[in-house]
């Protein structure tokens, strides 16, 4: 129909179409080789790393850039693990991880519950001052709070290492926000059957909280995974740093063990990438969300 | 009889207010109990150590010794004449100014160019978001290895014929070295910031600029940045309120070396509390930094604030 209606200056028009095709092809491939480009430089220092931990010492220092080890070995792997300690780290930090996990889901989840349900006196004023602890830098924090745990006798413990993760107030937050969208009949039914309030957290709450307990688990477990300068400051016995901590030895002295680094680094990045590939929606859901709060 | 509040005689009417707070008060007080927990470690954790972080901002305050007198704005005028936090204020600033815009434009770039491409969506946002969650010392070792006079970078750059430099031992290329590396590994993040902000915005605005016969530029700039708005201020504030304190990449990557050139406000506060163990005196430079960081977060809300033209 179109077709036919075409005047003379349709040979015209036609040119300018392929040319608006034209461009906008260009534009795509660019695009493409932009992204693609930009991709491989983010992915390569990891195919490096990866490499690197498979090579023999000889290997490495011969082709240190070829991504295929020849011949593959685990011998760097039984180094990190030995010589480079990384055995004893992996162990402190799977620890340090797993008890902030709990402990800080448990704590703040309770909060939460009670800050979205419980309509307590002085309610709004508390949870502001929760809130008001986000704006905090952590550079001004970081010495009071290893001066509080040096005076409660926390210096190189365990407990030292993990009990300022204990609560969070991002997580209080968050939690309260989706505690605040499940309807309250629920809870009406639970308290009729005659569950207290913390069992209705436990029987009701919890279990329909599962997405944001995710997420908010995710967080946790990559940030305390991630976290180096309190352990760094609140640590002084090798036994007990993290592999955080134990992979920055590798660098401290003057020769850098290198293929030690790089299988370190591939154990530490193991468990984060296992975790990506189970938890990547709730990671994505979670950091989305908090840039359209904000 | 009780309920029956009296506005007329205020002494009644706070009497009976007060038996209602006390009756509020005995049917929830296990919320207390559920917020005791949390509450107990914010109070220690946040409000305790701001106090006490203020307090021995003003003293001379070492955990070794007993003495700990009081030295008013000693700390703080010292700190002011103090040249390595001068230089470590000005290394600090320049990258923040470097970063913040740097990543903010790279991240959305990414985010608009990649919500263009039908293919390979999802695997592109998973590559670039791979740094985002490896912990920053792995990233900050790679890198190390990467700039090594004959490492990967300077490979690259001798393809193209030129010939790199030493990257971390060189005072003028070590700080814009870390600069790189932390832009390398913070544009996976904000782009799903911005993805999630694009996501946001209705398909009909860009039916509608496209029937008006707008370019993609025009888009661009008078859809897409507009109504990105919120995404935009959290990127950006978070961003220069991250960027100021920045510490575990300079401390794996140069030390703050060579010759204090990627000395940082928060690489100095390390040095004088856990190094030489003169609490106070990091104190007071760490409130300088948070006076700093506070401004800008102030100033920066303000203008973003005050536009309020769409």
């Amino acid at each position: 129909m179109a077709r036919t209606l075409s005047d003379p200056g349709g040979g015209a028009r036609e040119q300018n179409r392929l040319l608006l095709v034209a461009t906008r092809r260009s534009f795509t491939i660019i695009v493409y080789a932009l992204l693609i480009a930009l991709a491989f430089s983010m992915i390569f220092p990891y195919l490096w790393m990866l490499a690197n931990s498979f090579k023999s010492r000889t290997d490495f220092f011969t082709n240190p850039y070829s991504v295929i080890p020849m011949p593959p070995t685990l011998s760097t792997y039984y180094d990190a693990l030995t010589i480079g300690r990384m055995g004893v780290y992996l162990g402190n930090s799977i620890l340090y991880a797993a008890a902030v996990l709990i402990v800080q889901l448990l704590i703040d989840s309770l909060a939460a519950y009670s800050f979205a349900r419980v309509d307590f006196p002085g309610r709004e004023a508390l949870f502001l001052a929760v809130l008001a602890t986000l704006m905090l830098p952590g550079s001004v924090t970081l010495i009071p709070t290893f001066l509080i745990a040096h005076g409660l006798g926390l210096t190189n413990t365990f407990t030292g290492v993990v009990l300022p993760g204990f609560a969070g107030a991002f997580g209080i937050f968050l939690l309260r926000q989706f505690f605040l969208n499940i309807p309250r009949e629920l809870e009406d039914a639970a308290r009729i059957d005659g569950s207290g309030f913390f069992g209705t957290y436990w029987r009701i709450m919890l279990p329909l909280a599962k997405p944001a307990m995710v997420t908010l688990g995710v967080f946790i477990f990559l940030n305390e995974w991630s976290s180096f300068v309190w352990p760094l400051i609140i640590l002084s016995d090798w036994k007990k740093y993290p592999v955080t901590v134990g992979i920055a030895l590798f660098r401290d002295v003057n020769q850098i063990n290198w293929p030690a680094v790089f299988a370190g680094s591939t154990i530490v990045s193991f468990p984060i990438v296992i975790l990506f590939v189970l938890a990547q929606e709730y990671i994505i859901g979670g950091i989305s969300l908090s840039g359209l709060k904000g | 009889m009780t309920t029956l509040a009296q506005p007329s005689q205020p002494v009644q009417s706070r009497a009976s207010r007060q038996r209602e707070l006390w009756r509020r008060f005995r049917k929830t007080w296990p919320g207390y109990l559920f917020i005791s927990p949390a509450g107990l470690l914010i109070t220690v954790f946040s409000y305790i150590a701001i106090i006490f972080s203020l307090y021995i901002s003003f003293h001379q305050y070492d955990i070794i010794s007993e003495a700990r007198p009081f030295e008013g704005l000693e700390n703080y005028t010292r700190a002011l004449s103090d040249k390595l936090v001068r230089i470590s204020f000005r290394n600090t600033f320049i990258y923040v100014i470097v970063i913040v815009p740097s990543i903010t434009i790279i991240s959305l770039l990414l985010a608009v160019l990649g919500n263009q491409v039908r293919r390979g969506r999802a695997l592109f946002r998973t590559v670039f978001f791979i740094p985002t969650i490896t912990p920053i010392v792995v990233t900050s070792m790679l890198w190390v290895w990467l700039y090594e006079p004959t490492g990967g970078i300077n490979r690259l750059l001798e393809m193209i014929n030129i010939e790199g430099p030493n990257w971390l031992f060189n005072p003028a290329t070590a700080l814009p070295a870390i600069m790189i590396m932390t832009i390398w590994g913070a544009v996976g993040y904000y782009m799903i910031i911005f993805l999630a902000g694009l996501a946001e915005i209705p398909e009909v605005f860009y039916e509608a600029a496209k029937v008006d016969g707008a370019g993609r530029w025009h888009t661009f700039w008078n859809i897409t940045i507009p109504l990105l708005r919120n995404s935009l201020i959290f990127a950006f504030v978070t961003l220069t309120i991250a960027a100021f304190q920045v510490f575990t990449q300079v401390f794996i990557m140069t030390q703050g070396g060579p010759m204090n050139s990627t000395q940082t406000v928060q690489m100095v506060v390390y040095h004088y509390a856990f190094q030489r163990f003169e609490m106070g005196y990091a104190s007071a430079i760490s409130w300088l930094l948070f006076g700093v960081i506070f401004f800008f977060s102030a100033l920066q809300l303000k203008l973003f604030i005050s536009r309020e033209l769409y």
